[in-house]
């Protein structure tokens, strides 16, 4: 197994050939030293301070070949890219390439080619991989982002369950690293626990004295927006805005866009050609910023962030470190802010907090469901009727407590009840809501506090050191309000009234569009408006709506003639929507029809939680009375809020199996995920 | 899973077995000898034991130089049998080793050093310290046969007994049937490694986390079905059995068309020998009493020392004595398995075939379209068309045809 004896100098002059660095740093040297001899170590240290060469070096001098599991596929990319360049042979298997090259490199590594191997752990879950390794000559085990595997951490992955165990598995003298930047005390045992074995910690200082760090309290979304609008271009070079959701993302993007500033909007929600390329744009500053939620960043290795902005508290410190530490990886200044509204932004982390496990109903239907036979995660969502996002949170709790287990049968996934397991726990879920709780409440005293914030973010993270800090608004930094002008407020109004979300629903085989909608839900008045009309008996929905839906359709369409006005026959909340509908074609002087109607009863779309059951509730719901006033017609298909778009796009293929030649759809608002309508 | 796993796995799997061309190879009892070695008496545990330096292998347990190289080659496969087990453990496979308290009991003490190092096991586990009766007999059983089989496992199921079968056509089908619908509890032994019964997993899902079966096999986890691990199973049948029943003996033929006394006569004749010599200690062999009209061996095995029984399993006439005979002593497959790729690189290596011969060569279980099928998701496999007939080669084999 593997052990290399080589002291220090030896080491170094491999260093300087093999890597064209210069030294060591003393705990790279301490942490490179155990694993030579075999042993397990946890390292903790701060982004940029090294550590991947603390297993990329031993993996150079072993015989074998060394397995990276890393969740950052960026990550992967960068560094086999760097390796590379090196002359050292290291390759990564994830998702984003082809089977073939997949099945090329593992060919590679079974041939003994590859000295550095990164791999995502959902890989364990591979046959062809699984069968690689048992003909692989492995050297390390390396467990990149380790605070991944612990419920107590800020990033908790289910698939790093696999891993620790595999860890355990593997034989004494085989050297184990895991690392991680970011890792409280509680956290650093957990991990340390889970990995068992002897293992040394070595956590070294988290200080990080090129941060200017700042905190802006506003009242307002509008003065975030504003401050934002007139001060970022002023920041130095290129940054990261960070929103809460992924429909800010989106808002920013276009408020940046309309002032002429460059940025672009990256979300989980993107393809992976586009997150590929924004990732390239961001390292050649192709943008002044981007506008993401935290999927982006982690691991992406560029040097020269000059500025991060949190338009939204994180959920705690370490989440706040952890997306902070992508700045100024290069030692130069970088500007850190966090804004505050002490009004709103409570609300987000709390109810992700709340909201973050679905009721014990929910939990008791799966293992019930999962109980009376095999299934795979469609099966059980149409069974259980639940959202696939509550599934996926219920399945990992489960998993978790091992109530059920998750097996691979052939390509698929499938979910077994474990015999004789213990009742779900729920006592769990308590102690990590309390935690997560606290965790919140720690990240508003960062806001608070009128010391020192770098020494509040290391004391955070375990860090006790005795530094004096000048980097903060606190501590020598000016402190920065917001002034709202009438100018920027006309500038916003501006901005609210020509910004119009988009319904993508345009599919293969359906003549449908993609429409628009006035509003989104939950962002302005628009959303009140609707609720009091239909449930609290508001009367019909009042004029600006229709204002502001014709807006949005010229906005769209401009001046397509359309030849006809349908709208989609509610379920409940009697004529508000033909009401709506026969005012928008005495506007727009285009006949209205009502003859699309429902073919049988549905239910309320809302009452749906899986989107195949949406779609299940919706299919082959519609009729037409006279279909032969559509054919090759033209039409302007109305409803008031649309959220997954299902109904929309089962009346569009409908209308198309008719014979109409075009359908576009407009909605009064869009909801997205959290809206309670 | 305990964290020892994969040292037992290879302790297992990995030494070099004992055979007519390697003498030098180990037998399981070598393997059985060093664990009472290191285990029971020097009470280390196997961790310890691989990591001990040569000279402590050499001088505390006299292990030769031959055996210590195949040793250091077992521990350098660890890693990969670490991911092998948490493969096992993702699938809810067990792993348990011989030193365990939850190997069976009756196994160790029917097979004594032939005791299979590691058990792979799925379900149930408890079963395995259960009072058990094991039904034997011909994958082309007679009607009479299967109703024996039939009435012997619902008796079984009444008296709380376990019924131990192999996975069989047959009367292997028809016990674990019948226990199933009586609500009985199974074991399956499978002549396969455990991790490719995955669609036999799939069918038994309910009953196994009802904790009415359980899964089992000996063999390293990704062995695919084989006619020697067929044999080799049969000890492990009648080992876990404290009864054994045997519906039916027949005869087949085998590969070269010969006829044999089959699976069934060999399992049974080796079974009375153990008795015979004494190495088998608990359990009873009964086979069910032929009409005259029969055509099988049963009488013939009566005639060696089996008990005869009647429909309902109970003993009709006295014991016969066993005749000495020469009989073999079926013996663990003593190749090293190849998986399913590995064979047909094998066979294709040669040059390119058609499905038949394919289907043929490797004895493939099930059909050819299956077959088919798999062979076509292998990504070194091509496939060309010549005079309507599908040959199958190695990918970049560019022999040409001599019709090109």
């Amino acid at each position: 197994m593997a052990t290399v004896v080589m002291n220090r100098q030896q080491a170094k002059i491999l260093l300087q050939k093999t890597f064209r660095l210069q030294k060591f740093y003393d705990e790279q040297w301490q942490t490179i030293e155990k694993i030579l001899n075999g042993e397990r170590v946890l390292l903790i240290e701060k982004t940029g301070f090294g550590k991947s060469l603390c297993f990329q070096f031993p993996a150079t001098v072993f015989s074998g070949t060394t397995v990276i599991f890393s969740p950052l596929i960026a990550l992967m990319r960068d560094h086999v890219k760097k390796l590379q360049s090196l002359d050292i042979q290291a390759k990564c298997i994830n998702s984003e390439q082809t089977v073939e090259e997949n099945s090329q490199i593992i060919e590679e590594a079974k041939q003994g080619k590859i000295k550095i191997l990164y791999i995502a752990p959902e890989r364990q879950e591979n046959s062809e991989w699984v069968e690689a390794t048992r003909q692989m000559n492995l050297a390390m085990v390396v467990v990149d982002e380790a605070h991944c595997i612990s419920v107590w951490g800020h990033d908790f992955r289910p698939a790093f369950k696999r891993i620790i165990n595999l860890v355990k598995l593997l034989p004494k003298g085989l050297p184990v690293l895991a690392t991680t930047a970011t890792a409280t005390k509680r956290v650093e045992k957990d991990i340390a626990n889970q990995i068992g074995g002897e293992i040394t910690v070595i956590r070294g200082n988290l200080m990080r004295d090129s941060f200017k760090l700042f905190v802006i309290k506003v009242n307002s979304e509008d003065e975030k927006m504003i401050w934002l609008g007139k001060n970022i271009e002023k920041l130095p070079g290129s940054g990261i805005l960070y929103t809460g959701t992924r429909v800010d993302t989106e808002i920013y993007s276009k408020w940046f866009s309309h002032l002429n500033i460059s940025s672009t909007a990256y979300n989980a929600g993107l393809d992976t050609d586009s997150r590929i390329d924004v990732e390239n744009g961001l390292m050649q500053n192709r943008w002044k910023c981007v506008i993401s939620t935290n999927a982006l960043g982690m691991g992406i290795d560029k040097p020269d962030i000059r500025f991060i902005i949190h338009t939204q508290i994180p959920q705690s410190p370490v989440h706040y470190y952890q997306e902070i530490g992508r700045a100024g990886r290069d030692g130069n200044p970088s500007f850190i802010i966090l804004f505050y509204n002490p009004n709103e932004d409570k609300k987000l982390p709390e109810a992700f907090i709340e909201g973050g496990r679905p009721s014990i109903k929910k939990y008791q239907k799966v293992i019930d469901c999962i109980k009376t036979g095999l299934f795979g995660e469609r099966e059980i969502i149409k069974q259980t009727n639940l959202k696939q996002t509550q599934f996926r949170v219920i399945k990992a709790d489960l998993i978790e407590q091992k109530i059920i287990r998750e097996a691979t049968y052939g390509a698929g996934k499938k979910y077994e009840f474990i015999p004789n397991s213990q009742p779900l726990n729920t006592k769990t879920f308590e102690e990590l809501r309390e935690a997560k709780t606290k965790d919140l409440e720690k990240m508003i005293e960062y806001v608070e506090t009128t010391d020192s914030r770098m020494k509040f973010l290391c004391e955070y993270l375990g860090d006790n050191t005795n530094r004096t800090f000048t980097n903060c608004d606190n501590t020598g930094e000016k402190k920065v309000r917001v002034i709202v002008t009438d100018e920027w407020t006309a500038k916003l109004q501006n901005f609210r009234e020509n910004y119009f979300p988009e319904l993508v629903v345009e599919s293969r085989g359906s003549n449908i569009v993609n429409g628009v909608a006035a509003s989104y839900y939950g962002v302005s008045n628009v959303g009140d408006a609707i609720h009091r009309s239909k449930y609290e008996n508001g009367g019909d929905f009042p004029d600006f709506l229709l204002r502001l839906t014709l807006k949005a359709l010229r906005k769209k369409f401009g001046n397509e003639a359309f030849d006809l006005i349908l709208y989609v026959p509610p379920t409940k909340s009697g004529d508000l929507v033909k009401n709506f509908a026969e005012k928008l074609s005495q506007v727009l002087k285009i006949p209205v029809s009502h003859n699309l109607k429902k073919a049988r009863e549905t239910a309320e779309q809302k009452i749906f939680e899986s989107s195949y059951l949406k779609q299940e509730n919706v299919s082959n719901a519609f009729t037409y009375s006279n279909p032969n006033e559509i054919a090759g017609k033209k039409i302007l298909l109305f409803d008031d809020i649309c959220d997954s778009c299902a109904t929309i796009k089962e009346t569009g293929k409908y209308l198309t199996s008719l014979g109409a030649a075009e359908i576009a759809p407009i909605v009064i608002a869009k909801t997205t995920g959290g809206d309670l309508v | 899973m305990n964290t020892d796993t994969a040292y037992w796995m290879a302790l297992a799997h990995e030494l070099p077995a004992w055979n007519f061309s390697d003498t030098n190879g180990w037998k399981n009892e070598d393997k059985m000898n060093l664990i009472i070695q290191f285990y029971h008496e020097k009470k280390m545990s196997i961790e310890d034991f691989f990591g001990l330096s040569e000279a402590s292998w050499k001088n505390d347990f006299q292990i030769n130089d031959k055996q210590i190289a195949d040793i250091q080659k077992a521990k350098s496969s660890l890693a990969n049998y670490a991911f092998l087990a948490e493969n096992l453990q993702n699938s809810g496979i067990e792993v348990i080793p011989v030193i365990s308290t939850e190997y069976s009991k009756i196994l160790k003490e029917n097979l004594k050093k032939s005791a299979p190092i590691v058990l792979y096991i799925k379900g149930n586990k408890q079963i395995m310290q259960e009072n058990s009766v094991a039904i034997v007999g011909s994958r082309d059983a007679s009607q009479i046969a299967l109703d024996f089989t039939d009435n012997i496992a619902r008796k079984a199921g009444k008296e709380w007994k376990v019924v131990v079968s192999g996975f069989a056509k047959g009367v292997d089908k028809q016990a674990l049937d019948s226990s199933i619908a009586c609500k009985g509890q199974s074991i399956i032994v499978l002549p396969q490694g455990i991790l490719t019964f995955e669609s036999g997993i799939k069918t038994y899902y309910k009953q196994i986390i009802d904790g009415n079966v359980l899964v089992l096999s000996t063999f390293h986890p990704k062995a695919g079905w084989g006619k020697e691990l067929a044999m080799a199973r049969n000890p492990i049948i009648y080992g876990l059995a404290k009864e054994i029943f045997v519906a039916e003996a027949k005869p087949s033929k085998n590969r070269q068309g010969k006829e044999t006394k089959g699976g069934t006569w060999a399992g049974v004749i080796d079974g009375l020998n153990k008795i015979q010599k004494g190495i088998r200690k608990v359990g009873t062999i009964f086979v069910r009493q032929p009409e005259t009209t029969e055509q099988n061996d049963n009488l013939l095995l009566i005639l060696k020392g089996a008990v005869a029984v009647d429909f309902d399993g109970n003993p009709v006439v006295k014991q016969y004595k066993i005749q000495d005979e020469n009989i073999s002593i079926v013996v663990e497959p003593q190749e090293k398995y190849k998986s399913f790729s590995e064979q047909v690189k094998e066979i294709l290596s040669k040059g390119r075939l058609t499905i038949k011969v394919i289907h043929k060569k490797i004895n493939f279980a099930e059909s050819e379209q299956i077959l088919k099928k798999k062979l076509e998701k292998l990504d070194f496999i091509e496939v060309r068309k010549e005079k309507n007939k599908n040959y199958f080669m190695l990918k970049g084999n560019t022999e040409s045809s001599l019709f090109d």
